[in-house]
Order: structure tokens, then sequence, then C-alpha cells
């Protein structure tokens, strides 16, 4: 097969052009030209690539994301927000049936009771709860301080940096609630500290057992 | 589960060199250290691929600012179909020609021009130019390959084509350059 001026562009679609083909270039400057310009854009193509310093951009990607979850935490906000609702119409729905049937009965079983009783009452539970979750709690622990104390893989350090986070949330609420022992809000977002603390711990023997 | 609520700086360790599953794991999980470390090890070629397509260092800042975003969203949906790379790349590249929808900078910067490689220019900024007047495709499929230096089979998973069309496309995009540069016609 003659090689011609016309042949080349399909001769460079193999990388490695064929005898016909480099015979030709070493005797026409034109094809030998357009050869040369076939490999020189490669390799100026590598010198196209860009860089610069950008030091601002991952703190500000950074922020942006941050920014991204607030909304989201303000909804987790809200859904407590809603459980501490949903408790306090619990507690006053009977409160406000216990004044009728208090203002609609006898004088002496009126003077017996005591107007703080209910709420008295309902804190006593409360701290009977948080009794409970603690006990649970500390048996957990117990159970998965062989786990903790291991070297960690990233599952596990994960957990342990929650219960890290949980523990030191979980000190700041007790503190608030040691000050203001009625508030409602308060004592819910303990019992959910809690709660979540439990959580993770069994899921954390749970992933073990699993192993 | 996704650590919202938790503060960033108690976002769990990620092991120094991470295998890739472990890190689509916790960029599924949220954690902003998987996300560093993507932007660590990608960055530098998104920039520059954005760069490229975008013709502007700050639009490209701005577009993969944005991409590292969409990519935070979607992680905890990502199903591992595909490397974390080539899913990153496919969301820049989307994100890319979001931009350039927005600003139409694509029929500014397609303007016929002479792209002969002069004497008093070099074949760099001839190139630049004429890649601008390369189609989509091509122009895509040269900058990945031959600029950023990703392999065939990388490019068309991030194209979702098959690695015989990226060659074929970069062959295109090589002979049609190499046309503009000496004055050929098509």
């Amino acid at each position: 097969m003659k090689f011609e001026c016309g042949d080349l562009e399909r001769a460079l679609a193999n990388s490695d052009l064929f005898p016909e083909a480099r015979e030709h270039l070493k005797t026409c400057a034109v094809c030998r030209r357009e050869y040369r310009l076939w490999n020189d854009i490669s390799s100026v193509a590598r010198e196209l690539h860009e860089e610069w310093d950008t030091p601002a951009l991952w703190p500000t990607i950074r922020q942006a994301i941050e920014a991204e979850r607030k909304p989201e935490r303000i909804w987790w906000k809200q859904r407590k927000t809603w459980a501490a609702a949903a408790l306090a119409i619990a507690i006053v729905v009977p409160v406000g049936l216990w004044r009728h049937s208090v203002a609609t009965a006898p004088a002496a079983r009126t003077q017996s009771s005591t107007p703080d009783f209910l709420t008295e009452r309902a804190l006593r539970e409360v701290e009977k709860s948080e009794a409970a979750y603690r006990q649970s709690i500390a048996r957990l622990s117990q159970l998965a301080a062989p786990k903790l104390s291991e070297p960690s893989s990233p599952e596990v350090a994960n957990e342990k940096e929650r219960l890290a986070l949980l523990d030191s949330a979980i000190a700041e609420t007790r503190a608030s609630v040691a000050s203001n022992r009625f508030n409602i809000r308060l004592q819910t977002a303990l019992a959910d500290l809690y709660r979540q603390k439990q959580e993770t711990l069994r899921d954390l023997l749970s992933h073990d057992a699993k192993n | 589960m996704w650590e919202i609520g938790l503060p960033l700086p108690f976002a769990a360790s990620l092991p120094e060199h991470p295998t890739e599953t472990e890190l689509a794991e916790a960029c599924r999980r949220g954690q902003v250290r998987a996300f560093e470390h993507l932007y660590r090890v990608h960055s530098a070629r998104m920039k520059s691929l954005a760069f490229h397509l975008l013709g502007s260092r700050a639009d490209a800042e701005d577009t993969v600012q944005e991409a590292f975003l969409k990519v935070c969203r979607a992680a905890r949906g990502f199903e591992g179909n595909s490397s974390l790379s080539t899913w990153i790349y496919r969301i820049l590249i989307n994100c890319c020609y979001d931009t350039i929808r927005k600003k139409q900078r694509l029929a500014e910067n397609a303007a016929p021009a002479e792209f002969r490689a002069e004497s008093n220019v070099t074949l760099k900024v001839a190139l630049e130019r004429a890649l601008s007047a390369l189609n989509e495709r091509q122009r895509m499929v040269f900058l990945l390959f031959e600029v950023e230096g990703l392999r065939h089979s990388e490019i068309a998973a991030i194209l979702e084509v098959p690695e015989g069309t990226s060659r074929s496309w970069l062959f295109e995009a090589k002979c049609q350059l190499k046309r503009m540069l000496t004055g050929a016609p098509k």
C-alpha cells in the first residue's frame, strides 16, 4: 500500500505508527511537522494543568457545611420541643382534671391536698427514671469497658468520641437541672441524653456481638 | 448514622490513609474529616479542570466549593456503584455546566478565532485558545486525559461512556486541535 500525506491522520489513531507511515515521514517535511505537532499537543497540554494556592477555600467549604447543618440541628431541637410539649400536656391535663375533681369534692378532701403535690410527685417519677437510666448505663458501661479499652477500630473510635460528648452534655445538663429541678424542658433534655448514651452503649455491644 | 448535632471537631477519627471503603463509609456518616481528606486529594485537579471549563479562577473556586457541598449533601446516599473520585468528578462537571449555563459563558468563549500557531504566540497559548473551540465532549476528554492525566477507564466511568468512546473522542479532539493549529481545513 502506498502511503500518502492524506493517510497521516488515520495512521495517528494507532499509538505506534506503522512502518509505511514512518518511511513516509522520513521524506515528507509537511507530515513530519504535523506529526511533531501531534506529539507536542500532548506534551504542552500537561503544562496547561493550572495550580494555585487557595488557603481560604477549605475553611469556606467547611463553614458552608456547618451552616447547612444548622437548620437540621434546629429541626432536631424542634423535635425535642415537641416531645417536651407532649410531656407538658401529659402533666397539665391530669392536673386540670384533678383540680376539677378537687373543686367538686367535699371540703375534707380539699383540706388534705397540697397545691404542689402532683408536681412534686411528677418530679419524683422523673428522678426515679433518671436513677433507673443511670443504673442501666452503669451496667452497660461495665460490659462495654473491655471493648472501649481495646485499640480502636474507626467505629469504636467514633462511639468513644460520641460517648465523651454525651458525658460532657449530661454533666452540663445535670448542673442546670440541679439549679432548676422543676424545669420540664431541662429534665426532658437530660432524659434524652441518657437515652442516647444508653443506645450508643447498646450499639457498641451489639456491634461487638456481631463481630 | 449522620452526625447531625455533633460539633464538627467531635467527628470520629479517620485513618491517615483510609481505604476507599473507609472513606466512603465516613462520608456516608457525614464526617467532615472524610470530606477534608477528599479535598486534600482531589481539589488541585478539580480546580484546574473547573478553571479550564469556566475560564476563571474565581469561578473555578466557587464551583469546587459548590461541588463539595453537593458531595456532602448526597454522601449519605452514595451507594458505591462507582469510585468516590469518579462520583466527585461527575458532580464537579455537572456543577461546571450549571455555572456555564448560568453565565452563558459558552457562547462568549466559543467565538471563532484564528488559531494558527504563529511565531509570536506560543503553542501553549494557541492550544488554550483552540481548546475553547472544541465541542463539549472533545474538550472534556482532552482536559481529563491530556491535561489532568486521568486514565481512559476513569474518564469512561466519569462520563458514563464506554472506554473506546473516550479514546475515540480524544482522537477526534486531537485531530481537531491539530487542524486548528496548522490552519488546515476541517
